[in-house]
């Protein structure tokens, strides 16, 4: 899948037409922006997709992963605190992302621990990233369980992009010190690999108590081998390592007084992770893609630890047939085993240790129904899962590009959420009142607790306008059934552990209902050669309800409330000269009453400009309009304030010699 | 004191030619487009090929087309806007048919094709136009020109048996700066 706007992205800087001026020895050594293998794919997709390109991710700023997701449309990105974000798709912002699927190369960085992501546990090293799609709306046909509100897919560079050697050092008042560095060689054409290795440490964020207890550090180190035979015959290898603590802030209760207080500590992670791929491409049009991956994680935190190791393996085969079917089949299995350590008494899972499982199967036959012209996509997965059984994730998607530059398509799609570990299994205890003896409430995991299920009808529409503007419209209904909510479980009495205290159960239900429903406006506008300027708009609503004898009176103003309604992001690109860049981002983000968060507007700059043809400046002001603005709630008390920042970094390149 | 203004002026403007003459080397570091190479380098393939007459053909002006789903957008438009090969015109094309490339002398398949590439190769053979394209293994199937991205820079790999065999002529200096040359089914 590629970048749409291609055409508002290829006339970048100085005219075109001096390009014609240039040797063949010349033009083969210019380097170029490596958009896409395969540009035409998101004018020929069905799909409300969104591509960061690498250029994009060096030109924001960012930082880390989740805040390089602020530049799609769709997306709600909200910093907890400097380690945690809230991230939804169309809504369902959420501390743990649930309902949305992130492959970071293939490898699912999703947890069946609380069925989402641990960002900071997962970094990569972002000059490596080609490009990340982000594809809003159910996937669950192509990527299966819990890709029920989006899918973020991050694709690296192969080895034979990324020759040379690139450093790089930076510093700022809230991203303290981070630092990288990457070597890769080969022949740049059978054989190429990369090896690199950074760390980054990272200060807190604004505390009204001062407190600091957010603050982490990481380091990571890993490699890739691309082996190609023959032309369309590739083997990939790759595998990182990462260590780091990152602070938290927990609330624990006990039975015995002070009943719940906060507790600050350190999660301290590992993880390791080693793939291996082999794609071959005949010339008939057919080809197969088997990947295999083991992904181990250890986690040790104040309140509790997890040991998970992560075994995939997944095989698609695609082929042209008749030649206006391309029927695209798979099949994939996933083990994942992991054991719960105890660490407060507060907090446990029954049973502690235990193995998820997932088996699935999908096909799909794409139909040139008037060749170039209009296409139907139809298929479906079926998975089991070994916590709800068999599930089947049907989809149908109608294609129309009445010109080379323009699209309009169309889709109806099923997907599942499956329940997550904690959802099933967990014993929490929080403390609630004291009336005679202490109350205490006691979220229990209900084994009976169902998937969520959501149909998606979707319609979008991309078209350029004139050879320098583009607009790319979205628009979904979805239908939810079963989210989770809170049930009422039995009342009862404990002397053990002393002292008296009363216990109300509570049980994971589905016990919500309903429709969501909105667009997004994505356009873009080249005015010059050197000026690009890009925006959208996004806009989501909610009409949630309890399922009748549902008495959590608080889920649906939850689900509807952690979301912005509107969301509004304007970028400003310029190169200054051949050595200059100039960015600028603008964002609004609608009220989140749930989480206790007003309306805000921000705004990030960045300066950069090449030193030489090897070494690069850049000045990057983060959350420039006010001190500090929260964007989530926290845990426990008032949000916290996500502060302005500003930060340095210098970059050296040194490339090899032409392969 | 006029004088001396000028002095300065003109040590100042010295400086800034000295500046300027340095910097094109920064500007051709800057990054570029994948397809705005690979338009610069469908133009200038031009002034390396030979091409037979063709009745089919208007050897008048000199016609640059993209069959299938086109991956330049107005790149390709622009490289070319007012530019002349050999004193001819160039226009650019969107073809749907192989039977359509009769009239045009470069041919840019695009991926979009990669699946019809078995019925594609001998139909392109017959209109005597050079075929250049980035789908992969290209040139192992008959085209002429393959693209090939490696280390962020666009290069190229030639068939020079499907060039010969189409009537296309390939200059010496083609071939020494292509990545590797086939003659025949392999590699040489």
């Amino acid at each position: 899948m590629l970048v749409w706007p291609q055409t508002a992205h290829s006339q970048q800087q100085t005219a075109p037409s001096r390009l014609t001026e240039l040797s063949l020895e010349q033009l083969g050594d210019i380097e170029v922006t490596s958009v896409s293998k395969r540009p035409e794919e998101v004018w020929r997709t069905g799909v409300a997709v969104h591509v960061i390109t690498h250029d994009d991710i060096r030109r924001s700023g960012a930082t880390s992963i989740p805040e390089v997701l602020r530049l799609a449309p769709g997306i709600e990105v909200a910093r907890i605190d400097s380690d945690h974000w809230s991230i939804g798709v169309r809504g369902f912002g959420d501390q743990f992302s649930k309902a949305l699927l992130v492959l970071i190369d293939g490898r699912s960085i999703y947890t069946p621990l609380f069925a989402g992501m641990y960002w900071p546990a997962h970094d990569v090293l972002l000059d490596d990233v080609e490009r990340i799609e982000v594809i809003r709306g159910p996937g669950g046909t192509i990527w299966g369980a819990d890709a029920v509100s989006g899918v973020i897919n991050i694709i690296t560079r192969t080895a034979a992009e990324t020759h040379g050697v690139m450093a790089s050092v930076g510093s700022g008042n809230i991203d303290r010190g981070a630092g990288a560095l990457r070597i890769g060689g080969g022949n740049g054409s059978t054989f190429d690999y990369r090896v690199y290795g950074k760390g980054v440490n990272r200060g807190a964020e604004h505390h009204a108590d001062g407190a600091t207890f957010d603050e982490w550090w990481t380091s990571q180190a890993g490699f890739r081998a691309d082996w190609t035979r023959t032309a369309g015959d590739t083997i990939t290898l790759q595998g990182d390592v990462s260590k780091g603590s990152h602070g938290q802030r927990a609330s624990v209760a006990s039975f015995s007084p002070p009943s719940q207080q906060p507790l600050d500590g350190n999660l301290d992670a590992l993880g390791m992770n080693v793939r291996a791929q082999w794609q071959r491409d005949f010339s008939s049009g057919r080809g197969f893609r088997v990947q295999t991956y083991v992904d181990r994680t250890v986690w040790d935190a104040p309140h509790f630890g997890e040991r998970r190791t992560t075994a995939d393996i997944d095989f698609v085969h695609h082929a042209t047939i008749a030649r206006r079917h391309t029927l695209t089949a798979g099949g994939g299995a996933r083990v994942s085993p992991s054991a719960f350590s105890q660490a407060i008494s507060t907090l446990d899972f029954t049973p502690r240790r235990e193995t998820s499982s997932v088996y699935s199967a999908f096909v799909e036959d794409e139909v040139a129904l008037i060749p170039d012209r209009l296409w139907m996509t139809a298929g479906s997965k079926l998975e089991h899962n070994s916590y709800t059984g068999f599930e089947t994730e049907p989809g149908v998607r109608l294609l129309w590009m009445p010109r080379p530059t323009s699209s309009v398509w169309t889709a109806v799609t099923r997907a599942v959420r499956t329940p997550s570990r904690i959802e099933n299994a967990v014993v929490s205890t929080a403390y609630s009142s004291t009336t005679t003896v202490p109350i205490f409430l006691r979220i229990t995991g209900n084994p009976d607790f169902d998937a969520e299920r959501t149909t998606g009808y979707e319609a979008g529409y991309r078209t350029a306008l004139g050879a320098a503007a583009y607009l790319d419209v979205a628009a979904f209904h979805n239908r939810h059934d079963g989210l989770a909510s809170f049930g009422l479980g039995r009342v009862a009495l404990e002397s053990t552990p002393s002292p008296l205290h009363a216990v109300v159960d509570v049980l994971y239900v589905n016990g919500v209902n309903g429709t969501s429903d909105g667009f997004e406006l994505s356009p873009g506008w080249q005015p010059l050669t050197w000026w690009r300027l890009r925006g959208s708009y996004s806009y989501v609503r909610f009409n949630l309800a309890n399922t009748p004898g549902s008495i959590d009176v608080n889920a649906v103003a939850r689900y509807t409330g952690s979301s912005p309604h509107h969301q509004v992001r304007l970028e400003s690109h310029l190169n200054l000269a051949a050595t200059g860049e100039f960015d600028a981002t603008y964002r609004y983000v609608s009220a989140l009453p749930a989480q206790k968060v007003t309306a805000y507007h921000t705004a990030d700059a960045r300066v950069g400009w090449a030193l030489s043809r090897r070494s690069e400046v850049s000045l990057v002001g983060q959350n420039l309009l006010a001190p500090y603005h929260a964007e989530f709630g926290h845990n426990l008390g008032q949000p916290i304030g996500i502060a302005r920042s500003v930060y340095l970094e210098i970059r050296w390149r040194l490339l090899n010699a032409r392969p | 004191m006029t004088f001396r203004v000028r002095r300065h002026l003109r040590a100042a403007a010295a400086a800034v030619v000295a500046l300027i003459s340095v910097c094109p080397a920064g500007a051709q570091s800057a990054p570029r487009s994948e397809y705005e190479i690979k338009a610069a380098y469908l133009f200038t393939f031009a002034r390396f090929v030979d091409w037979p007459p063709r009745a089919a053909r208007d050897d008048s002006s000199f016609a640059i087309c993209v069959l299938g789903t086109d991956p330049f957008g107005a790149t390709l438009d622009a490289t070319i806007a007012g530019a002349a090969i050999r004193g001819r015109k160039v226009s650019v094309r969107r073809i749907s048919s192989p039977e359509a490339a009769g009239a045009c002398h470069i041919v840019f398949v695009s991926a979009s094709e990669d699946h019809r590439m078995a019925t594609l190769g001998p139909a392109l053979a017959q209109s005597g136009a050079l075929t250049v394209s980035d789908m992969p293994q290209f040139a192992d199937r008959g085209g002429m020109i393959q693209f090939v991205t490696a280390a962020n820079r666009v290069r190229f790999e030639i068939n020079l048996q499907s060039a010969r065999q189409a009537g296309l002529m390939m200059s010496s200096e083609l071939l020494r700066v292509a990545s590797a040359v086939r003659t025949g089914g392999g590699p040489v």
